[in-house]
């Protein structure tokens, strides 16, 4: 009980005074809750023909449909499911990877070290979209689950890279010692007293490899070579610029997967950018900078109560 | 000089990885990339041809070690066969072609967003705490982080078909005769706009944060605190004694972002119709063109190799206390 409350007090002191934190938090949780609920708020089934095609917007269809004649408020809604899911998996296999690399390579040093920085440098060298294009293409059109493992495997080396330089600052504290002379098992060590440290370091990892992720996922599968039978806002993407709906004037054919995936990714890019300010005072910006103080000058009185 | 040394024995493996990585993709993969690549050119594949891709893809009868060495010895004389998309010209010709067009992009969104990003990022940690500073880094990484693909759709949208303000695409008007005229530059550098605008948009967070976090970090030093209590103004403080420590960090994330930009045009050019690399990969993809993706995948990458390595001697040259 006592370490759900201090739990919850950590969640506030993160969004407090945090303007960008909650207006990214916000963004985030509506759309995600918006695609959750989506039964509830269209009748529309996403992939079936419910009206005559590259209709614009009216009252019975708000955000219009695609030339196939789908209902496009439908498919956004059904669609973000996919890509949020893709987004948070290949952001969790990113994490897990990058975590056991970066921890185990700063933790045990020496050889184990060097071959794991040999080959995380060499990946990390690599551009990473023309990789991904090949691999996609030689494996033919990916479905969502593909995706999300590729996007996954191929995004870890950066997040092991600062994994492993926290874990060098963190091993050389004297409680990571104690812990050795006490004669704690080496998992003990790297699970129980070093990750808990690395916390703040990795949420800022999964929330960048999913503003990635959605960016990359819409990408490929804009440009086909995605699953185009899956509906999700990349394969959306992808229909209306193989149907020219441009070109036709059907704008919202485009807008609305784009305002969706923009938002999205900005939402999550808020959240990273008050993460950063948070784990790294020095970086604070205005706001920030005046909450910092004030919470300073609040825990020099209690301080001096005490 | 044992960093450079290093460095390029670095890249070397790098390339190396690269080169297998093609070699060993499409024996992965089920069935037979020759078989496949017939099948795309609609059985129009003269038995010579096919016998010409079996070989330069190394699929002869022979022991893979064998086969890896033909591939690579292939890799390295620059001999990489017929392009099937482009049939018969060869995939290096058609690189060359394209190379020119990524690389003009990719050098000029680079050095304008790395001038305006740093002038942004200096002004916010020379006014901390004042309204550039605190909008906009949060505003430019609002911009950054939405999808390329989108941004260049937005755009493609507003400014090329609707407003007719740029053109719908190519690198320059099909009617003109290339050369070095200044008509025809001029016409060259209009049909650049849209992509370099998209292109910057991405990339211009990257180093308001770069500089700006650089500059707040040298400013906490204790000789900028020294500069101060001489009496020097802050303007002089600012160019002569913070920004000139502060712009190393700022090279080092030149190479990455080279490789962003190099890498991140695949959408760009493909939105705008641009007859870059990245348009081409993807119309190669499209094409089932085997040979002629490996070497479009194969060249970004020597791209981003070649930036990094420019970028590890500028460090080298800028920074004394490397040079040992």
């Amino acid at each position: 009980m006592t370490r759900l409350l201090s739990l919850l007090g950590g969640i506030a002191g993160f969004y407090r005074g945090n303007t960008a934190g909650i207006v990214g938090s916000t963004l985030v949780a509506l759309i995600l809750a918006m695609c959750l609920a989506a039964p509830a708020l269209t009748g529309y089934d996403p992939d079936k023909r419910v009206a005559r095609g590259h209709q614009p917007p009216s009252a019975e269809h708000v955000m219009g449909t695609t030339r196939a004649g789908k209902d496009i408020w439908s498919q956004a809604l059904y669609g973000g499911r996919v890509s949020l899911m893709v987004a948070f998996a290949a952001a969790t296999v990113t994490s897990i990877i990058a975590l056991a690399v970066g921890v185990s390579s700063g933790y045990f040093g020496g050889r184990t070290d060097e071959i794991m920085m040999a080959v995380t440098n060499v990946m990390l060298v690599f551009p990473q979209l023309p990789l991904l294009i090949i691999l996609a293409a030689f494996l033919g059109n990916v479905g969502p689950f593909i995706i999300a493992l590729i996007l996954g495997l191929t995004s870890w080396p950066w997040g092991a890279r600062v994994m492993r330089s926290q874990t060098l600052a963190i091993r050389k504290k004297e409680f990571i010692t104690a812990a050795e002379i006490m004669g704690e098992a080496k998992w003990r060590i790297i699970v129980i007293e070093i990750m808990p440290n690395l916390i703040s370091l990795a949420a800022g990892m999964f929330v960048g490899t999913a503003l990635y992720a959605i960016g990359a996922q819409a990408g490929l599968e804009f440009l086909g070579l995605g699953d185009p039978t899956v509906t999700s806002w990349g394969t959306m993407l992808y229909w209306a610029q193989s149907s020219a709906a441009f070109f036709v004037g059907a704008w919202w054919d485009f807008i609305v997967p784009g305002t969706f995936i923009a938002l999205v990714g900005g939402g999550l890019a808020l959240i990273n950018i008050s993460i950063d300010q948070i784990s790294n005072p020095k970086l604070k910006t205005g706001s920030y900078l005046r909450t910092w103080r004030k919470l300073n000058a609040e825990v020099e009185a209690k301080r001096q109560e005490a | 000089m044992a960093f450079i040394l290093r460095r390029l024995v670095f890249y070397c493996v790098a390339i190396f990885v690269a080169i297998s990585f093609n070699f060993v993709l499409p024996r992965l993969m089920p069935g037979d990339p020759v078989a496949a690549m017939f099948a795309a050119a609609g059985g129009k594949m003269p038995p010579e041809t096919i016998a010409a891709y079996k070989e330069m893809l190394g699929f002869v009868d022979a022991p893979l070690w064998q086969q890896y060495l033909q591939y690579l010895q292939s890799v390295v004389t620059f001999d990489l066969g017929p392009s099937i998309m482009l049939f018969p010209t060869p995939v290096t010709e058609v690189l060359s072609n394209t190379l020119p067009w990524t690389v003009f992009l990719a050098g000029i969104a680079t050095i304008l967003s790395i001038l305006i990003g740093c002038f942004i990022g200096l002004y916010a940690s020379y006014n901390r705490g004042g309204f550039v500073d605190r909008f906009m880094p949060v505003f430019w990484q609002f911009i950054a982080s939405m999808p390329q693909a989108v941004t260049a759709l937005m755009i493609f949208f507003i400014f090329a078909l609707t407003l007719s303000w740029f053109p719908l695409g190519f690198g320059f008007d099909p009617d003109l005769e290339p050369g070095l005229r200044p008509g025809f530059l001029a016409n060259v550098a209009y049909h650049a706009v849209l992509p370099l605008v998209t292109l910057m948009l991405s990339m211009i967070a990257t180093w308001v944060f770069t500089m700006r976090n650089a500059m707040v970090n040298v400013l906490g030093e204790d000789y900028i605190a020294m500069a101060k209590a001489k009496g020097l103004s802050s303007r002089r403080i600012m160019s002569h004694y913070a920004a000139r420590n502060a712009i190393l960090p700022v090279v080092t994330a030149v190479s990455m972002a080279l490789g962003f930009a190099v890498a991140g045009q695949v959408f760009i050019e493909t939105v705008f119709n641009y007859p870059g690399i990245g348009q081409l990969i993807i119309k190669a993809v499209a094409a089932r063109d085997y040979p002629l993706m490996q070497a479009c995948f194969l060249l970004i990458v020597i791209c981003v190799l070649v930036a990094n390595f420019i970028a590890d001697i500028l460090y080298v040259w800028l920074d004394p206390r490397l040079r040992k």
